[in-house]
C-alpha cells in the first residue's frame, strides 16, 4: 500500500482553478524511470503449489510509454501465460509446481511519462448531463453499475458526495471537490484497514490507505450516477529535502478516474495526495475496482501462515544499472527463458 | 371456540365424474377435466387401461410408488434442516398427460429459446454487437453479477455454450404455454424425472403401455454423444473422452440427482477437492494417481468453480480451472458464464432479441416480464407494482421475493422506493393462474397448480434434441402458484402420450455406432477421497460392531440374573468397555465389587450423546462415513442408512430395556450392511479399501483386547476367557469343540490362530496382507523398491502370522507377547501409511 506523499514544490496543485491553468512547457518534458516492484511470501510451513494471477504489466495509457525489462519468479515457475483481461490490461497466469517455504515475484519496468495538459475542468459538461447521458456510452456504462467491492445502491457515500455537486456544476470540477474533501476528511492510517475492509466502514473510520480513498471516491461517484473506475500502480517519491532516496519507499498506489465526457474522457484523481496526476504516477491497469487489477493474487496448496514483504523504487533512468537492479534470484537458464517470453509478449505503449 | 376443521366430503371412485367428487371445476384451466368437468381426450386412454380409480386402490399405488422411490433411495436435502437431513423424494402416483400434437408444438418453442439463448450468450461473451446496435441496454449485461468477466472471449468447444437448457413452463387461463424462467447455468431435475419415469412406469405398468408413452431413453444417450463430443481430446486408453461430473457434495440439494445422473451417464462423480489443474489441464486425483479429465459436467454453479479467478472464497471449485479451459485442455458444460441467461432480464428482453437475432416471433411467449433497467418497462412495473411478482431481476442477485398483491401499502412503497435507488436490480412478472393438475393427498384427490421443467440439449446435427417428458412439480397450496419442493410441494411424471410412432424398446445397455466417441468416467480407480471415505466406513462399522457385542454382552448379564457366573463377567466387561473409550476409566477400573452399580451407571455413559467415545457418537461417525460414499456403496445401504439414524436417534437416553432392544437392531443392520458389501460389491479397488479398514479395525481392536486382558499372562480367568470369546463370536465354537469348561490353550486357539474362524486374529493378518498385496501400485513412492514402508508393514505382518501359525506348537508365551506387542505398533503404522499414502498422495508426491 502507498505512503502519502510528502508535500512537493515541484507539483503544485491547490485547487481546481490553478489545476485548469495548463502547465508550464517545462514541466511538460518527458521523465524516463526506472520501477522495480519486488513480492515476497514466506510461509512457516511448506507450500506445494501456488498459482497466481499477476496484473504487474503496464497497459497502454496516453502519456505513458512503458515496457516490462525483467520478470524473475523464485521458484521458476512451470507455466506462465500471458494474456489480456476484458478491459485490455497484460494479465499473467503463473504456475508454480516446485515445493517451496518462499515466494518471490520481481518485475522492472522501463516507464516515460510525458506530462499531459491537464484538462480544463470547469470547460467539463454539468454533472447531471454526464448522469443522463452516461448509461448509453458503451465504453463508461460497465463503471456506473455494481462491482464486487462497491455494490449499489449507497446512499451514504451518494450523501458523502452531495456537497461537491450542486446542480449545474462541471463533472470534472465537482470531482476535483469531492477528492480534495476525502484528502482532508480521512487520515492516512495503514493499520486502520486491511485490503478486505469494505468501503462503508472506510467511509465512517475516516481513515485508511490509498485503495480504500479511490474505493470511497469512485463509490461515492458511482453512487451519483457517474462513471468511476480505479487505477492500480506506482508513485514516484520524492525525499524531504537534503536527504537520500530510500530504497523500496516508493509505494503500490491506487487512485481514481472519473469519466468526464466525450471530449475529456477519462481524468485521473489521486484523493490520498489531492492531486490530478502529472509525472510521478506510473500506471500498471485499471479495472471497476481493486478485485479487477489486484497486482498479484493466488490460490496455494499447502503452507500456513504467511509474511508478506512488498518493496517498490522509482528511480529517475539512469544508463548504468542501479544498485537495487542486482537479482535476488540466481539466474537459471529456466528463468532466463521465462524472462525473454516475457519480455517478448510485453508491450511498448505510448 | 375454535371451529372443527371441515371435512372435505368423501370422494366414493375417483375420476368417474370430475364435479360429483368435488374435484374442482371453475375458470382455472385444468390439466385433466375441461371446464364442464369432462375428463379431456387424451386422458380416456389412461383411465380405460387403468380400470376404476378407488381411494383404496390409489392408496396402494401410492404406497407401491414411494416404497420403490425409498428402495431406490430418491431424495433431496432440505437446506431448511440444520442437519441437511435427506428427505424421501415427492412423487404423485398420478403422472400429467401431454398429447404428443401439443407437445410438439410447445417442443418447437423450446428449440427457438435454447438456440436463441446460445445465439444471445455467444454474443455477450464475444463481440457484443447486440450492446453496440442497442438491442439491449449495457446494464443487461454489466449490472449482472452472473456475467463472468473472466469468461469474456473465452472459445468453447464447437462453439456450443448450452449442452442442457431447461425452461420453466406454466399454461395460463387461456391454455397458452408460458415461460416462466430459464435454466442454463446447471439445470436440474432431467435425473429425477428419469427416476420417476422409472418408478412410474412399473407402479402404472398397464396404463403406461396402452398410452404410448414416449421414452426418455434416446434424450439421455443424445447428451451423452455430446458430452463426448465437447471433449477437446479423448484421454482414455480406449479412445473415449474421460468425463466428471463436478457435485458440491454429499449436502447439496440435490445430490441424489448428481449420483444418480453421474451413474446414468456413465461419468466419475467428484468434487472440486478431488481434481488439482497441472501443466493448464485438469487431473483427477485417484488411487493410482493423476488421470487427466477431458470433459466436466459441473452443478457447482458457475462463479464458485475456479477461487483463483472466480469466487476468491469458494472451497467448491478446482483452482486453475479457468485457465485450463482457456487452454483448451477441457470442456467444462455448461460454459462456465452461462447462468446469466437465466436473468429476469434477460427474459424480459428475449422477444426483441428473438426478432433481431432469428427474425422470429417466440413460439412461446413469456409470462409478462418487467425490468426496472428499461425505461419504458420500469414505468409499467412501478405503476403496476400492486399486481407483480418482485424479484431481483439478476440471478445472483440475493434477495426477497415480494408478491405485489400481498403486500400492505408501506411495504409497497418501500419496494417501489428499493426500485427506483437501483431500477436495474429489479424484475417483476405479472403472475398467472397456473393450470392445474390432480394432486393426491390424504386419501383425496385436489386441483393443484402446477409448473413444468422442459429439458433440451444439444445433438450432434447442430441442433436440439427436447427431452419427450419433464420434472413436473406441484404446488401442496392450492392459492399460491409458486412451486418449491423446499416448500412441501410434489413432483410428478410427465407423459407425452398418443404418439403414432411406435414407443421404442428401453434398452439397458446402450451401445454406441462403430467410432462414436462416449464419455467414459476415469478408469477403473475411484478418487481417493472415496477410497479414504471406504475405508472409515469399514474401520468404524468395525467398531461400531465391536461396542455393540460388548454392551449387548452387558445389558444381557444385568437382565438375566439366572446365567451363571453372569456378575464375575461383569469386571472384565467393564475394563474392555473402558478400554474401547465407551467409558470413563474411572468406572471401567472400579473393584469386582463394584461392578454391577458401575456396569449400570456405565450403560447410562454410554447412550449419553455429549459422550464422545459413546455410542451415539459412533453411530454418527459411521452414518457420516457412509453416507459421503453412499453411491459407491451398494444401493440397499440405503435402508441401512434410515435404519442407522433411526437407531441413532432413539439411543439418546435410552433405559436399560430400550437399549437392549436397540443393540439387538443394531447388530442386524451392521451384519446386513456387511452382507451387502459381501454380496453386492464389485472386487475393486474400493471394497479392497474398505475390507482393509474393517480388518485393520478387528486386528487393532482384538491385539489391543488381548493384551488388555492379560491372556499371555495366568492373570486371566475363566471369566475374562469367556467374555473374550463372545466377543470374537467364538462361544459355540468353542463349546462344540470343548464341551467342558474354559481352558486357556483351547480358547486362544481359537481366538488367534485358527485360520478358519473370521475373527480369529490370524484370520485377519492373513486378509490385511492378501488385500494390501492387491493395492494398486503406491503413487506416492513410484515404483515398488524394497524400501515400500507398505511393503515393509506387510512383511511384519505377515511374519506375525508366521508366529502365531508356530505357537500352536510352541505354546511360547514369550513369543506370544513379543508378537503382539509388534503388532500393536505395525498394524496402526499400516493405517497411517494407507492414509499418507494413497489419500493425500498429491501433497505427499509433490513434496
Amino acid at each position: 500500500m502507498s505512503m502519502p506523499v510528502p508535500p512537493e514544490p515541484s507539483f503544485p496543485v491547490s485547487g481546481p482553478e490553478s489545476a485548469s491553468v495548463p502547465g508550464t512547457s517545462a514541466s511538460r518534458a518527458p521523465v524516463r524511470y526506472r520501477c522495480r516492484h519486488t513480492t515476497r511470501y514466506s510461509y512457516t510451513v511448506q507450500v506445494v503449489s501456488s498459482q497466481l494471477i499477476a496484473h504487474l504489466a503496464p497497459r497502454a495509457v496516453p502519456g505513458q510509454r512503458a515496457r516490462v525489462l525483467d520478470m524473475v519468479i523464485d521458484p521458476a515457475p512451470a507455466v506462465i501465460a500471458e494474456r489480456r483481461d476484458w478491459l485490455g490490461n497484460p494479465v499473467a497466469y503463473i504456475a508454480i509446481d516446485t515445493p517451496h517455504l518462499d515466494l518471490s515475484v520481481t518485475v522492472e519496468l522501463d516507464v516515460t511519462l510525458t506530462p499531459q495538459r491537464p484538462p480544463d475542468l470547469e470547460a467539463t459538461p454539468a454533472w447531471e448531463r454526464i448522469v443522463a447521458t452516461a448509461p448509453a456510452v458503451l465504453a463508461v456504462a460497465e463503471f456506473l453499475e455494481s462491482s464486487p467491492r462497491l455494490p449499489l445502491p449507497s446512499p451514504d457515500l451518494a450523501a458523502f458526495a452531495a456537497s461537491c455537486f450542486p446542480a449545474g456544476r462541471p463533472v470534472g470540477a465537482g470531482a476535483f471537490d469531492l477528492m480534495a474533501r476525502i484528502h482532508a476528511d480521512f487520515a492516512f492510517d495503514s493499520n486502520a484497514t486491511s485490503v478486505t475492509t469494505p468501503v462503508l466502514e472506510v467511509l465512517s473510520l475516516k481513515r485508511g490507505v490509498c485503495q480504500d480513498f479511490a474505493h470511497v471516491m469512485i463509490g461515492a461517484l458511482r453512487a451519483l450516477g457517474l462513471p468511476a473506475r480505479y487505477v492500480s500502480g506506482y508513485l514516484r517519491t520524492l525525499p524531504p529535502p537534503g536527504q537520500p532516496r530510500l530504497q523500496g519507499a516508493d509505494a503500490s498506489h491506487a487512485w481514481a478516474q472519473v469519466w468526464c465526457g466525450p471530449a475529456a474522457g477519462w481524468v485521473d484523481m489521486d484523493p490520498t495526495n489531492d492531486t490530478l496526476i502529472d509525472r510521478n504516477h506510473i500506471t500498471l491497469a485499471y479495472g471497476r475496482d481493486y478485485e479487477d487489477v489486484c497486482p498479484l493474487s493466488g490460490v496455494i496448496l499447502g503452507g500456513d501462515a504467511h509474511a508478506l514483504y512488498v518493496s517498490v523504487d522509482v528511480e529517475e533512468w539512469d544508463d548504468s544499472p542501479p544498485p537495487c537492479a542486482r537479482r535476488e534470484a540466481p539466474e537459471t537458464e529456466a528463468t532466463q527463458s521465462q524472462q525473454d517470453d516475457w519480455q517478448g509478449q510485453s508491450q511498448t505503449c505510448g | 371456540m375454535a371451529e372443527p376443521p371441515k371435512q372435505p366430503p368423501e370422494q366414493p371412485s375417483l375420476f368417474s365424474d370430475a364435479g360429483d367428487l368435488g374435484y374442482g371445476t371453475g375458470p382455472i384451466f385444468d390439466e385433466m377435466v375441461t371446464g364442464t368437468g369432462q375428463l379431456r381426450p387424451h386422458w380416456q386412454q389412461f383411465f380405460a387401461a387403468h380400470g376404476p380409480f378407488t381411494p383404496e386402490q390409489m392408496a396402494v399405488k401410492w404406497a407401491a410408488a414411494r416404497q420403490r422411490l425409498f428402495l431406490n433411495g430418491v431424495t433431496f436435502n432440505s437446506y431448511r434442516d440444520p442437519q441437511g437431513t435427506e428427505r424421501p423424494w415427492p412423487l404423485d402416483p398420478v403422472p400429467l398427460l401431454i398429447s404428443s400434437v401439443e407437445w410438439r408444438a410447445i417442443s418447437a418453442g423450446l428449440v427457438q429459446r435454447a438456440r436463441l439463448t446460445e445465439q444471445v450468450l455467444a454474443d455477450f461473451y464475444g463481440p457484443q454487437t447486440l450492446l453496440a446496435d442497442g438491442t439491449v441496454p449495457p446494464s443487461l449485461l454489466y449490472a449482472d453479477p452472473g456475467y463472468l468477466r473472466a469468461c469474456q472471449g473465452l472459445d468453447v468447444p464447437g462453439g456450443r455454450r448450452l449442452l442442457l437448457f431447461a425452461a420453466d413452463l406454466v399454461r395460463d387461463g387461456d391454455g397458452q404455454w408460458r415461460v416462466l424462467t430459464c435454466r442454463t447455468e446447471a439445470p436440474t431435475g432431467a435425473g429425477y424425472a428419469l427416476e420417476n419415469r422409472a418408478v412410474l412406469s412399473q407402479t402404472l405398468a398397464d396404463p403406461f403401455r396402452a398410452c404410448n408413452v414416449e421414452r426418455l431413453t434416446s434424450f439421455f444417450e443424445t447428451l451423452r454423444a455430446s458430452l463426448a463430443r465437447s471433449a477437446p481430446q479423448c484421454s482414455g486408453v480406449d479412445g473415449h473422452p474421460r468425463a466428471v461430473l463436478l457435485t458440491p457434495g454429499p449436502f447439496n440439494e440435490a445430490y441424489f440427482e448428481h449420483a444418480y445422473l453421474a451413474r446414468h451417464l456413465r461419468m466419475t462423480l467428484a468434487e472440486g477437492a478431488d481434481m488439482v489443474v497441472r501443466d493448464q489441464a485438469v487431473y483427477l486425483k485417484t488411487l493410482a494417481g493423476l488421470e487427466r479429465v477431458d470433459v466436466i459436467l459441473h452443478r457447482v454453479d458457475d462463479a464458485f468453480c475456479d477461487p483463483l479467478e472466480l469466487r476468491v472464497d469458494s472451497a467448491l471449485g478446482v483452482p486453475g480451472l479457468l485457465q485450463a479451459v482457456r487452454a483448451g485442455s477441457v470442456a467444462v458444460v455448461n460454459a462456465l458464464g452461462s447462468g446469466m441467461a437465466e436473468s429476469m432480464a434477460l427474459l424480459s428482453h428475449m422477444p426483441a432479441l428473438s426478432q433481431r437475432l432469428l427474425g422470429e416471433e417466440l413460439l412461446l411467449p413469456n409470462v409478462q416480464t418487467y425490468w426496472g433497467g428499461d425505461p419504458a418497462q420500469r414505468e409499467i412495473l412501478l405503476s403496476q407494482l400492486d399486481q407483480m411478482v418482485v424479484r431481483p431481476a439478476f440471478s445472483s442477485l440475493a434477495g426477497q421475493v415480494a408478491n405485489g398483491p400481498d403486500l400492505e401499502e408501506d411495504a409497497r412503497d418501500d419496494l417501489a422506493a428499493r426500485i427506483r435507488a437501483r431500477p436495474q436490480n429489479w424484475a417483476g412478472q405479472v403472475p398467472v393462474a397456473p393450470s392445474t393438475a390432480p394432486l393426491w393427498r390424504d386419501g383425496r384427490v385436489e386441483p393443484r397448480p402446477l409448473v413444468v421443467r422442459a429439458f433440451v440439449c444439444a445433438n450432434g446435427e447442430g441442433g436440439w434434441t427436447v427431452m419427450p417428458g419433464g420434472l413436473v412439480r406441484i404446488s401442496a397450496d392450492s392459492r399460491h402458484a409458486a412451486v418449491s419442493l423446499q416448500e412441501g410441494g410434489g413432483s410428478k411424471d410427465l407423459w407425452i402420450v398418443g404418439s403414432e410412432r411406435p414407443g421404442t424398446v428401453r434398452r439397458l445397455i446402450t451401445t454406441p455406432p462403430d467410432g462414436a466417441r462416449e464419455p467414459s468416467p476415469v478408469p477403473g480407480n475411484l478418487p481417493s477421497r472415496a477410497a479414504d471415505h471406504l475405508f472409515w466406513v469399514g474401520r468404524y462399522a468395525e467398531r461400531a460392531a465391536a461396542a455393540v457385542r460388548l454392551l449387548r454382552g452387558a445389558t444381557l448379564r444385568l437382565s438375566d440374573d439366572s446365567r451363571p457366573s453372569a456378575r464375575e463377567e461383569l469386571s472384565p466387561l467393564l475394563r474392555l468397555m473402558g478400554r474401547a473409550t465407551l467409558i470413563p476409566q474411572e468406572i471401567a477400573q472400579l473393584p469386582d465389587s463394584d461392578a454391577l452399580r458401575g456396569m449400570r451407571q456405565a450403560l447410562e455413559i454410554v447412550v449419553d450423546p455429549a459422550n464422545p467415545g459413546g455410542l451415539v457418537a459412533a453411530t454418527a461417525r459411521l452414518r457420516r462415513a457412509m453416507g459421503s460414499v453412499r453411491d459407491r456403496l451398494p444401493s440397499d445401504t440405503r435402508q441401512v442408512l434410515s435404519r442407522l439414524d433411526a437407531i441413532g436417534g432413539a439411543l439418546v437416553k435410552a433405559d436399560r430395556p430400550a437399549l437392549a432392544l436397540l443393540l439387538d437392531d443394531f447388530s442386524q443392520v451392521l451384519a446386513a450392511q456387511t452382507g451387502l458389501e459381501l454380496d453386492s460389491m464389485p472386487r475393486g479397488a474400493g471394497w479392497r479399501f474398505l475390507v482393509l479398514g474393517r480388518r485393520l479395525e478387528r486386528s487393532i481392536d482384538s491385539v489391543e483386547r488381548l493384551q488388555a486382558a492379560g491372556v499371555v499372562s495366568e492373570r486371566a480367568d475363566a471369566a475374562t476367557l469367556e467374555v473374550l470369546l463372545e466377543l470374537a463370536e467364538a462361544g459355540p465354537a468353542y463349546r462344540e469343540r470343548f464341551p467342558v469348561g474354559v481352558q486357556r490353550e483351547a480358547a486362544l486357539s481359537l481366538l488367534l490362530t485358527d485360520p478358519e474362524h473370521p475373527h480369529s486374529l490370524l484370520f485377519q493378518l492373513d486378509t490385511v496382507r492378501r488385500q494390501v498385496g492387491r493395492l494398486p501400485a503406491l503413487p506416492a513412492f513410484g515404483s515398488a523398491t524394497d524400501t515400500d514402508p507398505l511393503a515393509r508393514l506387510a512383511d511384519q505382518v505377515a511374519q506375525a502370522s508366521y508366529r502365531l501359525q508356530d505357537l500352536a506348537l510352541t505354546r511360547d508365551m514369550g513369543l506370544l507377547s513379543a508378537t503382539l506387542f509388534q503388532l500393536g505398533w505395525s498394524l496402526p503404522a499400516m493405517s497411517n501409511l494407507l492414509s499418507q499414502a494413497y489419500f493425500s498422495h498429491v501433497h505427499a508426491r509433490a513434496a
